[in-house]
């Protein structure tokens, strides 16, 4: 049981539908009216049924004016970093420093496959990740001298150029599940984006998950506190009281204070389509939850 | 090349660019505010380098915000290092559908010519969705291994950067769809062309299907050699090029301007472009703007017996087989289709034009399409003619006291109720947003409203339309009376409306639900539902759907129902009778705007195969003898759809003699959909002795006696009367058409 202290902030998980094309757009200026903090997408490059991710976050970027943006989370495999970095890096600039990194080590193979991009196995996807992060960070980081190389053994970058720096310190949020991705976020992670319903038990499961990031991060020196915890919760709004997730404004504002005060997470981002669900989300819950959790920590 | 020069060199449309800011030393704003000032300015496109290997903003990101500031300009991403094509091919067609259809896509061939053309077959192959199944590709550089294709919204060009390299020319005449280049460089003009134009015909292409453009650098104020000085010499310098040349696209290259290179765009644009347009006009025939090329391989898909060189010039869009927007508009929601040629009409004139081409064509079959859901009405064919209206989509209301609309035939019902809904009113249609009101408003309109306001056709006051000889008309109580009644019911017969009169209801918001039932004693069910809706206040209508018990799954029924009020006691009241028939499986319902209810259609191009077999009856009561007989055919597999709509209430109020509609006693509307017509005509001769006439937009067959089923004996003699005046040649031969006696000889 454990509050890392953090505090809390509430998003969106707007599914990136391609038709209508204007749909996620529209539920992301919705998220920013409702005063949420964030709006995220997943990212399967390989899915025509949904839109690139990438060229949506720019596209959503230019439509909003304050709420931050990242992919839940971007498919590292068909995105090489270096392209990747300079991309986050320019689309922050452009939004004033609200870009996040949601970056996630590929899952569908035969997909990822299909489309050209290299097959790893999971031992092998942990690693590239960690390169991709590492070449992320070294081409942001301009305040070094000199070019940048990195010769991995999944990615190579020969002396390039570093640069352009983001607008501000690019968080990068890992979405990770099994315990080697686990330590791989405490160590490198700015922070964790996973999604409740994958969890392998269920909300319990957040506790041996958190020790393996606390672990990872101890590991080399860091706190647990430096990692921030994300989760991406579906559930419905309802008027008679129900199961986690389900029920009136103030139960789910109940529940989600008990998960961040319990299990450390300080980020909640509703998966949903309706735009109801997100003004009642944005306006009720986020509320709601942050006067619960502040009388707990007083 | 005197050959070429003499088809109007080329004949394409003269456009210019701006090349933004883009790569090292350029803050992220500046391509930005170079874009925004290049659409003010009317620049026809801005285009960004892609160079991940410099620390610049990334084209493709610059791009999607762009995308998100500007409305008009084309958006085009110049990759000059190679990217993944598989992900660029998502990334360009993810552009082209936000920003509404402005992508454009340049490939360099830094990697080698060999690589750019597999990247171009790649993004081609991903962006085609005319086949079915995932897309395998193997070359020397890129690999799929069934990747599913995603198309753009709109056909994409795809130009070669060609610089001084032969092998980019070559690849642009063999796969391009345009070439550019740096000018001047050391491969002359004249030896690109030659190379472009000899590649493209090896390929079996028109030399006039490659677009050749030019970047260009330069500044005005004095001179100094070619593109710079006054606008007149700029002018002086770049005519040859257009007029010699065929160059047909110029673009600015400000990625070495200092600043924003704000003055020479705007000199650029204002000074030297109108005096270059007017420059070109004098001396080409075909003038700045010049004229479409068809593709060879377009030309090799065009039908026999049309007449492609007699097109009328006035249409708005003529669609052959092998153009790109063609599958938007050859076959419907329901049918595949492979017209010859469709001829969209976006005034009264252009469809007297198209109708009077049709006539020319008396050997080819003529569909008619606003919204491509006709089931009766065909909307396409094989090999004839289509005239499309679905631009004719305009909705106004001409008086706010009298709630008087006019709506054009191709506006679809869900922008109807959209364009209706600040006003607090709404009209009933059918149950589906992406219909188009010109089939439907001619047939009849069994909505979701039906039973509290008629049909649609109730709400109709007059009508424009063109008749068979190519006469516009208008139809109402007063003028052409007898043909006002026929358009209400049995329109398709008689010409094709470009513009309905509506007086529409006051409906505030509604209750709209969504049950599904148990129907495991589908009979029981049936007669349970049907007397409940009979009972019910005419506030309420539902329809329902009734699918057999499969693969261990009982049968169930779900019902999608409206009640006419905005208020949660009324609405609940009028739906609990519903609720308690049979066990619920599913429920849901909500209070909103009926426009809500009906923007349920996507916008998509259709991709229906095949034909639609559909039956449909009009139904007194939902007797047990009915019910036994449709329960009967569920459990059989000759029907896969069943749905029963309640009619009734206001619908029965018309005089069944003021409209050509069918039957007005009727509480019921079926409508079975079957795999074939001989299972499905046995299914159905079941339930027919029950059925007294039927709802001919639901009902595919061409049967003989189908006119009899239809309409009563009084009112199909008046059709035929009113069918030998004002169609007598038969012109409209499709949807339930009148013939003079008999219906044997219709097909």
């Amino acid at each position: 049981m454990t509050d890392y202290g953090h505090d809390l902030i509430f998003g969106s998980f707007v599914t990136p539908v391609s038709t209508p094309v204007q749909r996620p757009v529209e539920l992301s200026v919705v998220s920013e009216r409702a005063g949420l903090d964030v709006v995220s997408f997943q990212d399967h490059p390989y899915m025509p049924a949904l839109q690139d991710t990438w060229t949506l976050l720019s596209y959503v970027a230019a439509r909003t004016e304050r709420i931050r943006f990242t992919g839940n989370v971007l498919n590292l495999p068909l995105r090489p970093p270096a392209v990747l970095a300079r991309a986050a890096a320019g689309l922050d600039q452009l939004s004033g420093g609200r870009f996040e990194m949601g970056i996630g080590a590929g899952g569908f193979w035969d997909a990822i496959g299909a489309m050209g991009g290299q097959r790893l196995d999971p031992g092998d996807s942990v690693l590239a990740l960690e390169e991709g992060i590492q070449i992320m960070r070294g081409l942001w980081d301009t305040s070094q001298p000199g070019g940048f190389s990195f010769d991995g053994e999944f990615y190579q970058v020969p002396n390039a150029k570093r640069g352009p720096a983001p607008a501000h310190a690019i968080p990068v949020r890992v979405g990770s599940y099994k315990p080697r991705m686990l330590r791989l976020t405490g160590r490198v992670g700015d922070g964790w984006l996973p999604t409740l319903k994958y969890l392998p038990e269920g909300i319990t499961s957040l506790a041996w998950m958190n020790e393996h990031i606390d672990e990872g991060a101890l590991a080399v020196g860091r706190k647990p506190t430096d990692v921030t915890r994300y989760l991406n919760i579906d559930g419905r709004f309802s008027q008679a009281a129900g199961g986690l997730f389900d029920g009136p404004p103030q139960q789910w504002a109940e529940q989600i204070a008990d998960v961040a005060l319990a299990y450390g997470i300080s980020g909640f981002l509703l998966m949903s389509d309706d735009p109801a669900d997100l003004e009642l989300f944005g306006r009720e819950v986020a509320p709601l939850t942050r006067e619960l959790v502040a009388a707990e920590r007083d | 090349m005197n050959a070429l020069r003499d088809r109007g060199n080329y004949a394409h449309r003269l456009e210019f660019g701006v090349r933004a800011a883009a790569g090292d030393e350029y803050d992220a704003e500046r391509s930005v505010r170079q874009a925004v000032l290049a659409e003010e300015l009317g620049y026809d496109v801005v285009a960004l380098a892609d160079r991940p290997d410099t620390t610049g903003i990334d084209a493709l990101t610059a791009l999607g915000w762009i995308a998100a500031r500007t409305s008009k300009i084309k958006l085009r991403a110049d990759v000059l290092t190679p990217r993944d094509p598989a992900l660029l091919a998502r990334t360009i067609a993810s552009l082209d559908h936000l920003s509404g259809g402005r992508a454009a896509l340049v490939l360099g061939t830094a990697a080698g010519a060999g690589a750019a053309g597999e990247a171009v077959d790649v993004i081609r192959a991903l962006w085609n969705t005319s086949r079915t199944g995932t897309v395998r590709y193997s070359g020397h550089f890129y690999r799929l291994s069934g990747a599913q294709p995603g198309s753009p919204a709109h056909q994409v060009p795809i130009t070669v950067l060609g610089d001084d390299d032969r092998a980019a020319a070559d690849l642009a005449g063999r796969k391009g769809d345009g070439w550019t280049a740096s000018y001047p460089a050391e491969l002359s003009l004249g030896d690109a062309a030659v190379v472009i134009d000899r590649a493209a015909e090896l390929a079996g292409r028109d030399a006039r299907e490659v677009r050749r453009e030019l970047l260009i650098r330069g500044g005005l104020g004095v001179r100094e050699g070619i593109f710079t000085g006054s606008p007149a010499e700029w002018v002086s310098d770049l005519l040859p090029l257009v007029v010699d040349h065929g160059v047909s696209g110029i673009v600015l290259d400000l990625t070495e301007v200092d600043a924003d290179g704000k003055d020479l765009l705007t000199r650029f644009a204002q000074e030297v472009v109108p005096a270059l347009k007017a420059g070109v006009d004098k001396v080409l025939p075909d003038g700045w703007q010049g004229r479409a090329v068809r593709s060879r391989a377009a030309l090799a898909r065009r039908a026999p017996g049309v007449d492609y060189d007699d097109v009328p010039a006035d249409v708005a869009e003529v669609l052959e087989p092998g153009d790109p927007r063609y599958r938007r508009y050859r076959g419907g929601y329901l049918r595949g289709g492979t017209p010859g040629i469709v001829l969209r009409a976006e005034t009264d004139d252009q469809v007297v034009e198209a109708l009077a081409y049709a006539r020319r064509h008396p050997h080819l079959p003529l569909a008619r399409r606003s919204g491509g859901h006709g089931i009766s009405g065909r909307s396409t064919n094989a090999g004839g003619i289509v005239i499309d209206v679905s631009g004719m989509n305009t909705i106004e209301v001409i008086d706010e006291a009298t709630r008087r609309v006019r709506i054009g035939p191709g506006a679809r019902w869900m922008d109807v109720a959209a364009a209706l809904l600040p006003y607090g009113w709404a009209l009933s249609s059918g149950d589906y947003g992406g219909v188009g009101v010109g089939g439907l408003a001619t047939a009849g309109g069994i909505g979701y409203l039906s039973r509290a306001h008629g049909l649609t056709i109730d709400h109709l006051v007059g009508v424009r339309m063109v008749l068979a000889d190519g006469s516009i008309v208008e139809a109402n109580e007063v003028e052409n009376p007898d043909l006002f009644w026929a358009v209400r019911g049995a329109g398709a017969n008689f010409g094709i409306v470009t513009s309905f009169e509506f007086v529409v209801d006051v409906v505030g918001d509604v209750g709209y639900a969504e049950l599904t039932h148990d129907a495991s004693d589908t009979a029981g069910f049936l007669v349970d539902w049907g007397s409940v809706v009979e009972d019910a206040p005419r506030a309420l209508t539902s329809f329902l759907v009734v699918s057999p018990a499969r693969r261990g799954q009982p049968s169930y029924a779900q019902s999608r129902t409206m009640v006419d009020s905005g208020d949660p006691e009324t609405v609940l009241a009028h739906l609990q009778p519903l609720a308690d028939i049979a066990p619920l499986l599913a429920q849901q319902a909500q209070i909103l705007p009926y426009a809500a209810v009906m923007a349920n259609a996507a916008d998509q191009d259709p991709r229906s195969a095949g034909e639609p077999v559909s039956r449909s009856g009009l139904l007194a009561h939902i007797t047990p003898e009915f019910a036994d007989a449709a329960a009967r055919v569920l459990r059989g597999d000759a029907v896969y759809f069943f749905q029963i709509r309640s009619v009734g209430g206001a619908v029965s109020d018309v005089d069944p003699d003021a409209t050509a509609y069918s039957n007005r006693a009727a509480n019921f509307s079926v409508v079975a959909m079957g795999r074939d017509d001989a299972s499905l005509d046995e299914a159905w001769a079941q339930l027919s002795p029950y059925f007294d006439g039927q709802y001919l937009s639901f009902d595919s067959s061409l049967r003989p006696g189908r006119l009899e089923d239809t309409w009563s004996p009084s009112t199909l003699a008046r059709l035929r009367d009113l069918k030998a005046k004002y169609d007598p040649d038969i012109v409209f031969d499709d949807n339930f058409a009148v013939l003079p006696t008999t219906t044997e000889k219709d097909n």
